[in-house]
């Protein structure tokens, strides 16, 4: 049974792993792989996202399977199937000592998390993927770990193709092709925070070596609501009167279950990893479908409880009153998805789980810090000095688990503003140097160029006139999609950049009457 | 070819072009059949008027010999469908890389270094799939492989650009004739920018003699210049219907400068109209007057 987990486990990470860089173009409008699918078998998102935003997404109804499953089956989802909980189990074998008992009541923490987390999406406040483990794992895959991965194979490679050693460059270039079409990304991804995002990943990684699967067993919300649901699971583990209290399953165990220890065994911490029954030398555990099983009740403290609820409660006002949530008040900065909702609904919906920042084409989303407020961290924010909006590309709507960015056709996309360009004349070539630069017009998407031309007399230093063409924005057409910052020549600070005025998603940031 | 024999010819290719101009066109013109300077093949289907019009210049196997890496070099810039005539016609493409192959072509290259995200840009234009039907090799451009090389020009004294493209055997350049807002329209000179590492979009600044310092550079074999639909507005890269005009024509030349000259005339401009064919046939790189060469018309 013990192998059957293992392999299970391999499998689930596998594909994971496989979905992840899948999320990536390769040219087509479409991925043509599901890889938001284990987002969407996640139900802690499914209902902090009914809560705070009042609607059933339906792609996150698969949850409901894991839901069905965990109240028949306990929490196989974490032992057998959770990538987070494969990568930890991984890092805790690493561990050779036995694991200390000191640390086993933390194990209601993770209960409060939840209850915090549940509360405060009841009152509008999603901030679940801070700590949900689907998208902590993949924001920090894509945001630190998979640049990481990438920029040091390139790494080898380039310092290979650099230094140009006789015989060995050929070899190690098809290695490199083979890398390159198989597991590397097509452009080495750059992102703000990945050093944060990362510290923070491997922290958890770390805390295995403390305690074997730390992070499952104190402090993850899913686990938590999944140990919850599993309380009147039918698989059980019943003990046999044979047991001598010799204690060699408490070391073994992935949960915090406390399996040696027979008045004090909680099922809803028990992973199902098969290991106690593995392990027992008198042969006496044993997992199945029976009818009696003792349990301990999980007492989380009345008081405790009401804490987290009050602290869920009141985290919602305590975030909520930044100037942001003034309605007068529009970061310029805050350059939105295009398809993303308005930023209230915006913020109701997005679980940072950084999809949308993976399959962006130009690397131009990024994860927000404090643009957006302590609510809005790591949520997606178009930044065009590093990459623009792709004028017929539409993968950010379609990989967004939770909708917080619709899916969109290529024709409403081509639509949709998400800021608008502004021209900077003190440092516009051909305003302010009388030098002839078109790059802002030549690049501009939309079918009726947003940028056209002023012809405009204009001396040189020695009086000489001439004409040139100087570039102006047509803010009907404008969307504001940045490819005239990216591109243009006046690299340190563009002479043509993208506020969010303007974009679709708002009603009160707008700038033309109309 | 590395640096030191790129020099050499460029210095070769140099004195000849301050040959006296009937002596240099008279080398040109030897190598194609009757003193054709252009073929204009017309007619509905892109593959059969390339074809048509390659053949009526002498045939392939007058430029590709049996073993040659060649390299052609469409314009995959944008991400935009064919219909937008923002990319060179895939068909177009296909067919001289089957004539290149039906030649003896040992390997073909196809790539250009887009503006829009590379695998867009390959894939929408429909060139990528295409061409590697054919066998040929469509890869992405690869930053490591700019070389900054000399160039001696007016404006470009040196510039990173495409080894492969003088690695390769045989060149043959496939633009497409479309608007432009600064250079008026872009036809073949102006593809080279396609081969430009850096920061290339520096070089509008003084566009015209920066687009002749460059195709100073190359020699390509062949020029195929794609008029199936050209884009009369909103170019280079378009993306209305409105804006496209269906002429059903190809234009095959190994002279860049009566090749652009040509292309003007579809745009109702003349050669002398645009900058960079001017200064490019002062310089000496070709025939802007078309009045001066045979123009060969097939109806296919």
């Amino acid at each position: 049974m013990q192998n059957l987990r293992r392999a299970t486990q391999g499998i689930f990470l596998l594909i994971f792993v496989f979905l992840f860089l899948q999320t990536e173009s390769k040219g087509a409008d479409r991925l043509g792989y599901p890889v938001k699918l284990f987002l969407d078998f996640d139900p802690l998102i499914f209902i902090t996202t009914i809560l705070s935003a009042h609607t059933v997404v339906k792609a996150l109804c698969f949850s409901l399977i894991v839901m069905i499953a965990t109240a028949i089956l306990g929490r196989v989802f974490c032992g057998w199937v959770c990538p987070l909980g494969t990568l930890n189990h991984i890092m805790g074998s690493l561990k050779k000592r036995r694991s200390d008992t000191m640390n086993r009541d933390w194990y209601r923490v993770k209960y409060y998390i939840l209850i915090f987390l549940v509360v405060s999406s009841l009152f509008t406040l999603q901030i679940v993927g801070i700590m949900d483990p689907i998208s902590l794992l993949i924001r920090s895959l894509s945001i630190s770990v998979y640049p990481l991965f990438s920029y040091t194979i390139r790494s080898v490679f380039d310092t290979i193709y650099d230094l140009h050693p006789a015989g060995i460059v050929d070899i190690s270039e098809s290695i490199y092709d083979l890398l390159k079409k198989g597991i590397l990304s097509f452009n080495q991804p750059f992102f703000n925070q990945g050093v944060f995002i990362g510290l923070i990943f491997f922290i958890i990684l770390g805390l295995n070596l403390l305690e074997r699967r730390f992070w499952c067993r104190y402090l993850c919300p899913l686990g938590a609501l999944l140990g919850i649901l599993s309380r009147y699971s039918l698989l059980k583990r019943s003990v046999s009167e044979g047991c001598n209290e010799c204690g060699s399953c408490a070391s073994v165990c992935q949960g915090s279950a406390s399996p040696d220890k027979r008045e004090d065994w909680k099922s809803a911490e028990c992973l199902y990893c098969w290991n106690c029954e593995n392990v027992c030398p008198q042969d006496t555990v044993r997992f199945g479908f029976f009818k009696k099983g003792e349990s301990a009740d999980i007492d989380l403290g009345r008081r405790r409880m009401v804490t987290a609820m009050l602290s869920g409660a009141l985290a919602v006002p305590l975030l909520r009153t930044t100037p942001l949530s003034k309605s007068n008040i529009s970061s310029p900065k805050l350059i939105r998805p295009p398809g993303a909702l308005e930023e209230k609904e915006f913020l109701k919906r997005c679980v940072k789980c950084g999809e949308c920042m993976k399959v962006c084409i130009t690397n131009g989303l990024q994860p927000t810090f404090l643009e957006a407020g302590i609510e809005g961290i790591w949520s997606p924010v178009l930044v065009p000095v590093i990459g623009y909006c792709e004028f017929r590309c539409t993968l950010c709507g379609q990989v967004c688990p939770t909708g917080a960015i619709k899916e969109l056709e290529i024709k409403e996309k081509k639509e949709v503003k998400i800021g608008l360009a502004m021209i900077d004349k003190s440092r516009c070539l051909p305003y302010a140097h009388a030098t002839p630069c078109i790059v802002c017009e030549e690049v501009c998407p939309t079918p009726k160029k947003a940028i056209w031309f002023e012809s405009a007399k204009v001396k040189n230093r020695l009086g000489m006139e001439t004409v040139i063409q100087q570039p102006r924005v047509d803010l009907e057409l404008c969307i504001g999609c940045g490819i005239c910052e990216t591109k243009c020549p006046v690299k340190s600070r563009p002479a043509i950049y993208v506020t969010s005025i303007g974009e679709s998603r708002s009603k009160q940031n707008q700038l033309l009457l109309s | 070819m590395d640096r030191r024999e790129f020099l050499r010819l460029t210095v070769i290719s140099g004195v000849g072009l301050f040959l006296p101009c009937n002596m240099s066109s008279f080398f040109r013109t030897a190598d194609a059949s009757e003193n054709t300077r252009l073929v204009v093949a017309k007619g509905e289907s892109p593959s059969k008027i390339t074809r048509a019009a390659i053949d009526a210049f002498g045939g392939i196997k007058h430029f590709i010999g049996r073993g040659d890496i060649v390299v052609i070099k469409p314009n995959i810039g944008w991400d935009r469908l064919p219909e937008h005539a923002a990319n060179t016609n895939p068909e177009v493409v296909a067919e001289v890389v089957r004539l290149c192959f039906e030649a003896g072509a040992k390997k073909v290259k196809v790539f250009d270094r887009s503006v829009n995200d590379p695998r867009r840009c390959y894939v929408q234009s429909g060139i990528a799939e295409s061409a590697k039907a054919l066998g040929a090799e469509v890869k992405y451009v690869d930053d490591r492989k700019f070389k900054e090389m000399k160039l001696n020009g007016q404006v470009l004294k040196t510039w990173p650009l495409y080894t492969e493209i003088f690695e390769a055997d045989k060149v043959i350049n496939i633009p497409i004739a479309k608007h432009h807002g600064l250079a008026k329209i872009t036809m073949a000179m102006k593809n080279w920018m396609g081969v430009m590492g850096g920061s290339r979009r520096q070089i509008h600044q003084k566009l015209d003699q920066s687009l002749v310092d460059i195709s100073l550079a190359i020699k390509p074999t062949l020029t195929v210049l794609d008029a199936v639909r050209i884009l009369v507005a909103n170019g280079p890269q378009g993306g209305s219907l409105a804006d496209v005009r269906r002429l059903n024509t190809v234009i095959v030349g190994m002279d860049q400068v009566a090749v652009d000259a040509f292309g003007a005339t579809l745009f109702g401009m003349k050669g002398s109209d645009i900058g960079y064919i001017r200064i490019a046939a002062e310089a000496g790189l070709g025939t802007m007057d078309l009045s001066k060469i045979n123009i060969k018309r097939i109806t296919v």
